[in-house]
């Protein structure tokens, strides 16, 4: 991330500099902190409705029965903290809406990655269980993309969701080669 | 096609009556545990504010001075002989960075070409393939306070160019044949 992030800013003032776009620059910049913010607040809603509805579930003992359902699936992939109930209720409660396409999406993710944390106590190193729930939820496999659907039905196609195929089987693709390149990465750094 | 469309708003009315019901079948106070998640969400999507900012101010640097432009220029020629057509490489470079700056050019494909033709479909399909990977790595590991995200960012990117190669292939089929 470091890197990545220092090449952002270095290539962008550099280009900036060369060809004299200083002005949209600053004010690309400026826009984007605001962004950032504007992003926070419109997601605060979205948080405090799916973590009120997780907490219901967990006490109420629904996650734990959703990771012993997932577990012959997930399991597999998940081979460090596959025993751990309320880790892999939550990890399956975060697939099962990226491949619906409901917003509990990011929520139910970001919660899974604390319960994740719990066990990994205090280090700010990411661990395979959290690169893999990662790696699946960027991938954004989902059996219908209503983003994409709705601009081309707003557009007026005739056909606005003959895209869904294409972008499930993409999107699996997309998920599987992302794990693939996960676990050899993992392999390298041993 | 119909009923696929309304799964997902089936199933959310489903989930925010069954849970609440189910937890207050087993004894839960429900309205208490509630408000004490809604905490905790709280607390959470806030958590990630700083590593947004981060991650956006060098989003729009990059977008802002005209390098993200370059890149795919430069993209465009590399992939040239694989039968890309040039108009989509912006959605290919965009789409792991930006979710709303990619569904803005692919809009913008759409409506110059028309969602109905052979560019629309392609710009639909590789706008639908992925998700933005850049904002999943940056939310997921701010909210657990992670910063050496080690080779998760590596493994999303390469997950979303066969995502892209995959669409491409799918795309070729469908308006060429095999």
């Amino acid at each position: 991330m470091n890197a990545v992030w220092l090449v952002l800013i270095a290539s962008g003032c550099a280009v900036a500099l060369v060809t004299g776009n200083v002005e949209p620059l600053m004010s690309s910049v400026l826009d984007g902190a605001y962004h950032a913010v504007q992003l926070v607040i419109g997601l605060v809603g979205i948080f405090c409705l799916w973590g009120g509805i997780e907490r219901l579930a967990n006490e109420s003992g629904l996650i734990d029965a959703l990771a012993r359902i997932t577990r012959p699936v997930l399991g597999p992939l998940f081979p460090y903290v596959r025993e751990q109930e309320k880790i892999m209720g939550a990890v399956s409660a975060t697939i099962i809406s990226n491949i619906l396409g409901l917003s509990s999406q990011t929520p139910l993710g970001l919660k899974a990655m604390a319960e994740i944390k719990r066990i990994h106590g205090e280090s700010h190193r990411a661990i395979h269980s959290m690169i893999t729930l990662v790696v699946i939820s960027a991938a954004g496999f989902c059996i219908f993309p209503s983003g994409v659907i709705a601009l081309r039905a707003a557009l007026g196609s005739k056909n606005p969701a003959i895209v869904a195929g294409p972008t499930a089987v993409a999107g699996l693709v997309a998920t599987c080669a992302g794990l693939v390149a996960h676990s050899l990465f993992s392999k390298r750094s041993g | 096609m119909l009923f696929l469309a309304n799964l997902g708003m089936y199933v959310f009315p489903v989930i925010l009556i069954g849970v609440p019901l189910f937890a207050w079948v087993k004894g839960v106070p429900v309205y208490e545990t509630f408000v004490r998640g809604a905490e905790e969400g709280l607390k959470v999507v806030t958590g990630t504010l700083p590593y947004l900012v981060a991650i956006f101010v060098g989003i729009s640097c990059f977008r802002g001075s005209g390098a993200l432009q370059l890149v795919s220029g430069c993209l465009g020629r590399l992939l040239r002989p694989l039968g890309i057509p040039t108009e989509v490489l912006p959605i290919i470079v965009t789409r792991p960075i930006s979710g709303s700056g990619s569904l803005g050019v692919t809009g913008e494909i759409l409506q110059v070409h028309g969602p109905d033709t052979s560019l629309g479909l392609l710009a639909s399909i590789l706008q639908g393939a992925t998700d933005t990977s850049f904002y999943v790595v940056t939310i997921y590991f701010g909210a657990v306070g992670i910063r050496q995200t080690r080779h998760a960012l590596p493994a999303c990117l390469i997950g979303d160019l066969f995502g892209f190669l995959t669409g491409f292939i799918i795309w070729r089929l469908m308006v060429f044949g095999p």
